[in-house]
């Protein structure tokens, strides 16, 4: 079945929650309100025309600093700078969160896209793990690094990040940390080597014997 | 033990008093088997991995030592004993320590009743055989013990796997072995040995004199797997599953005591194997018996050895209840089978001992 | 032979207090991620009662790199090599997923002498990925020997790519708009059917000999991890996974990229020959019989490979992709790999997503896990094929 057609069932049950349909792109994709999203989940999994069996891919996505011209003017993610300190900027991330939702169904062979926008100050979305046991994971990756939280998720904890990492690094506006646990990220000379140092003792730069820490 | 104490007396005179000489030859023999077993622990590992490689179609060890590596082993055990000897914090120390001497001891001793030769058996005992199997049970309560002392779980369970496979398998290993001694009648393993003598048609093993004895040779060898820890039963250790089971916190000297006990007892049951089925020490040609006994038993030992580790290098591992039901609802009834059938056999055929 | 044992469910007798006196409560065992059974730094969290296993939990990262972040600071072709890292058994397959997710939004006409060359890749690929999952799931079921076997067919293949891309392991081989390199002037072809011939003659008879029908092995794998249909689709899973529990569902065939399109192939599935369908044992053998396929595969490509160029774009210069979004999948070796890639027109790629097949097949084993024995889980884990390059990517 077409992609439009799917949309057109799906319309007719969210109604107003349905909010567009575009195929103008590669990939044709609906849009739907988040606070639907479960619904029009449940609905294309157990509807006889649908049977969406399956949930290829559900992936997070930052608008932020995104060129609409489509020039390739988009901001540019901070990393580190040649001396392996981060790059900092004093721009406040403003674009909205995106999920996007990919399904398959294996009986009929047909795909779909589903997209859902959320404010950045919100960044939540109804979970849809109870209807695809796949998205449990795909959320949990998506709360960790992009910082989307997923209500009603059974398990949302760090998954690929550390349990006490902060901050959620797939976001545009993520700073890169200088160090976490005193391990320097990148770069050299973070951290005195508190075993070595190759400047010859007495130089000008190394601290004398007893002042450093 | 006679020769050794006429060679003993011979040398310092008779100043000695019976016991003094009887003492100093059962620490030379003490010695001696000492010496065996570590040799042959550092003869099979080198074996082990020319097997292995020969099955598994490389090389195993070609370098240190020149000739194929011959020398790999011994490096091996001298990097084990230099490395550090780790007792976990939170290990319980005295058991801890203890569980490798037991291990290692279970095996030693029963090295003690295995006849090498006419004249060479270090204690010739009439309860051999029984004694044989009473000592080396003693390596379950050492491998449960450094298990549970090691205070780590997958030791525990390599422990725990350990001990209810090598208590079950103890009964058929032993079953196995009655049939023989029914036909014997006696359990002196230098008596079960010379009755076999004469060729290797008067083996035990030969389907043709008791076809009962036959099968309980593979019941036997099938056990002693079982009873060494080894592929396909190697549930004690199983390395993809418990990590190193019983001996994964081991290092050093107390690692090498396990090591030096799994091929000590795999020599040992082989020979046991040998001497109980094989015609022990006896040629398998009358025309061959100019070859002193001891190389026959040894060959016959190596050979057992061989098919052992062509086993283990070649099957997947058994899941630990498949081996319990293994034992208890296959090999023991059958073993059973094998010591009522064989008692029927005699009576029937008139072989009965008398 | 029944063994009752794995059919104790979560609430059997270990929650219970016996004759009110002695109470007994499940153990919990950390199983890596330093372990011989996990396949790389995977950790699981056990909750035993004996050899039962209660609850898993899998904890995840420990080789993680945040390669899509890497996405959003380097171009396109840049990123190719960090493709090769995701699923390091087949880093082929990774990158033709890549390339070929590329490819759609940018809309370049790929040579037909390159695709040739990048599913001939590609198909070694996975059967040198498949002798591994061959290997290491003999290791764990305790059997040495198909290791050293299946490692010594590697070799080979890995000696074909390193002549056609220079790598052994990570070659970084394609590019969007084609491949590196050409054929090498060797007989590189005449070298591929030569071992395609004899592993599809005789060396896949010996690890079935050895291996796949003895009696101890389908004994440890009939009816342990039992995947239902209805479980793999839920859980996502894909690829040797999906159709041992009997789907027939192949990218390659049911959604063709490349020019898979063109040759003739089966798609194995799993028949419950030794056991229950969606066993241990199917997804084993469905591997085995896709190597077969792959043979095929390759004899085919081979001999169909056109004359022409291999490389429509400029090597030299970074590809400039239009502004778009497309989902694009494709059969790795462990299953679904599928990119979603968003481009705002420039360089770089403004979001890529990396849909791993591992990722989504491992998460099953919190369901399936539930009420084995330690040594079932860890033929489940082997029966998986997992790589945690790719699940933490």
């Amino acid at each position: 079945m077409e992609q439009k057609a799917i949309y057109d069932l799906l319309a007719e049950t969210l109604g107003e929650a349905a909010l567009g349909f575009s195929d103008e792109g590669v990939e044709p994709v609906a849009d739907v309100d988040p606070a639907k999203i479960a619904e029009a989940c449940t609905f294309l999994r157990d509807d006889e025309r649908l049977q969406f069996t399956q949930l290829m891919c559900l992936s997070a996505i930052d608008w932020d600093g995104l060129d609409e011209t489509g020039k390739g003017k988009s901001v540019a993610i901070l990393g580190y700078t040649d001396e392996g300190q981060p790059e900092t900027s004093d721009r406040v991330g403003e674009g909205d969160f995106g999920v996007v939702y990919h399904f398959y169904s294996h009986p009929l062979k047909h795909k779909f896209t589903l997209r859902v926008r959320v404010s950045r100050d919100v960044a939540a979305v109804p979970t849809i793990s109870k209807i695809y046991s796949t998205a449990a994971w795909h959320e949990r990756e998506a709360w960790d690094l992009m910082g989307i939280r997923f209500p009603g998720h059974h398990d949302l904890r760090r998954m690929l990040m550390d349990d006490d990492w902060v901050g959620h690094p797939l976001r545009k506006d993520y700073q890169m940390p200088d160090q976490w646990l005193t391990v320097p990220m990148a770069g050299k000379n973070l951290i005195a080597n508190p075993f070595k140092t190759d400047e010859p003792a007495g130089s000008a730069d190394s601290p004398e014997p007893g002042e450093g820490e | 033990m006679e020769i050794l104490s006429d060679l003993i007396r011979s040398m310092v005179g008779e100043g000695m008093s019976d016991q003094g000489v009887f003492i100093s030859a059962a620490v030379t023999m003490a010695t001696i088997m000492f010496i065996v077993m570590a040799m042959c622990a550092i003869i099979f590992t080198w074996m082990e991995r020319k097997v292995a490689g020969f099955i598994q179609s490389r090389y195993g060890p070609m370098r240190t030592g020149r000739w194929h590596g011959w020398a790999q082993a011994i490096a091996d055990m001298l990097k084990i004993l230099g490395k550090e000897d780790i007792i976990p914090a939170e290990a319980n120390k005295a058991l801890f320590m203890f569980g490798p001497i037991l291990v290692l001891l279970g095996s030693l001793l029963a090295w003690a009743a295995i006849p090498w030769d006419r004249n060479f058996v270090a204690a010739d005992l009439d309860l051999g055989l029984f004694y044989i199997f009473a000592v080396s049970s003693m390596v379950i309560i050492g491998i449960l013990m450094s298990g549970w002392a090691s205070n780590n779980k997958w030791a525990l369970y390599g422990a725990a796997r350990g001990a209810a496979q090598m208590v079950s398998y103890e009964i058929p290993l032993a079953l196995a072995t009655i049939p023989v001694v029914m036909a014997t009648g006696s359990l002196n393993t230098q008596d079960i040995v010379i009755a076999q003598g004469g060729g290797m048609w008067n083996w035990y093993i030969n389907p043709v004199n008791n076809p009962f004895l036959f099968v309980a040779f593979f019941m036997y060898f099938i056990a002693s797997i079982a009873e060494t820890n080894r592929g396909p039963f190697d549930m004690p250790e199983t390395e993809s599953e418990l990590v190193a089971g019983y001996h994964t916190e081991y290092t050093g000297m107390r690692f090498a005591f396990f090591f030096l006990s799994e091929y000590a007892n795999l020599f040992l049951v082989s020979l046991i194997a040998a001497m109980v089925f094989l015609g022990g020490w006896q040629a398998p040609f009358p025309f061959l018996e100019f070859i002193p006994g001891w190389v026959h038993f040894i060959i016959k030992g190596v050979m057992l050895v061989f098919l052992n580790m062509w086993v283990r290098w070649t099957l997947p591992r058994v899941r630990v209840d498949q081996l319990m039901h293994l034992c208890w609802k296959v090999m023991i009834p059958i073993s059973l089978l094998c010591v009522v059938g064989a008692g029927i056999w005699m009576m029937v055929t008139g072989q009965a001992a008398a | 032979m029944d063994y009752e044992l794995k059919n104790i469910g979560t609430h059997g007798w270990a929650s219970q207090d016996h004759a009110g006196e002695i109470k007994s409560e499940l153990m919990e065992l950390n199983m890596g991620p330093q372990h011989p059974a996990t396949h790389g730094v995977l950790r699981l969290l056990l909750e035993t009662d004996g050899e039962i296993v209660h609850k898993v939990t899998p904890v995840l990262g420990y080789l993680h790199r945040c390669a899509e972040k890497i996405a959003e600071g380097v171009n396109y072709k840049q990123w190719v090599v960090y493709t090769d890292r995701f699923d390091y058994l087949a880093p082929m397959c990774c990158n033709h997923a890549y390339v070929t997710a590329v490819e759609k939004l940018m809309d370049v006409e790929v040579p037909e002498r390159a695709e040739h060359l990048r599913v001939v890749t590609a198909e070694l690929s996975r059967i040198a990925s498949h002798l591994i999952a061959l290997a290491t799931f003999g290791l764990d079921m305790g059997a040495w020997t198909p290791l050293l076997y299946c490692f010594r067919e590697r070799e080979e293949i890995l000696n074909l790519l390193e002549r056609i891309s220079g790598g052994r392991m990570l070659y970084n081989y394609m590019v969007p708009g084609g491949v590196r390199y050409d054929v090498p002037r060797d007989n590189w072809e005449h070298d591929v059917l030569e071992f395609i011939t004899m592993l599809e003659t005789k060396k896949l008879k010996d690890y079935n000999q050895l291996l796949s029908y003895n009696k101890i092995f389908i004994e440890r794998l009939s009816d342990v991890g039992v995947l239902s249909v209805q479980d793999a689709y839920d859980y996502g899973c894909t690829g040797p996974v999906l159709r041992g529990s009997g789907v027939k569902f192949d990218c390659r065939k049911d959604d063709p990229y490349s020019v898979y399109h063109k040759f003739d192939f089966d798609i194995p599935v799993g028949t419950g020959e030794v056991g229950t369908v969606g066993d241990c044992w199917d997804r084993y053998m469905v591997r085995v019989r896709e190597i077969e396929q792959s043979c095929r595969i390759i004899r085919q490509a081979l001999e169909t490979m056109p004359e022409g160029p291999y490389l429509a774009i400029e090597l030299k210069k970074p590809v400039k992709v239009p502004a778009g979004a497309a989902y694009t999948r494709t059969e790795s070796s462990k299953g679904e790999l599928g990119h979603y890639i968003i481009s705002d027109g420039g360089q770089t790629a403004f979001r890529n997503k990396v849909r791993s097949p591992s990722f989504c097949n491992l998460q099953v084993i919190e369901k399936v896990g539930v009420g084995q024995m330690v040594s079932d889980l860890v033929a489940f884990v082997g029966s998986l094929d997992i790589v945690l390059g790719e699940i933490d990517r």
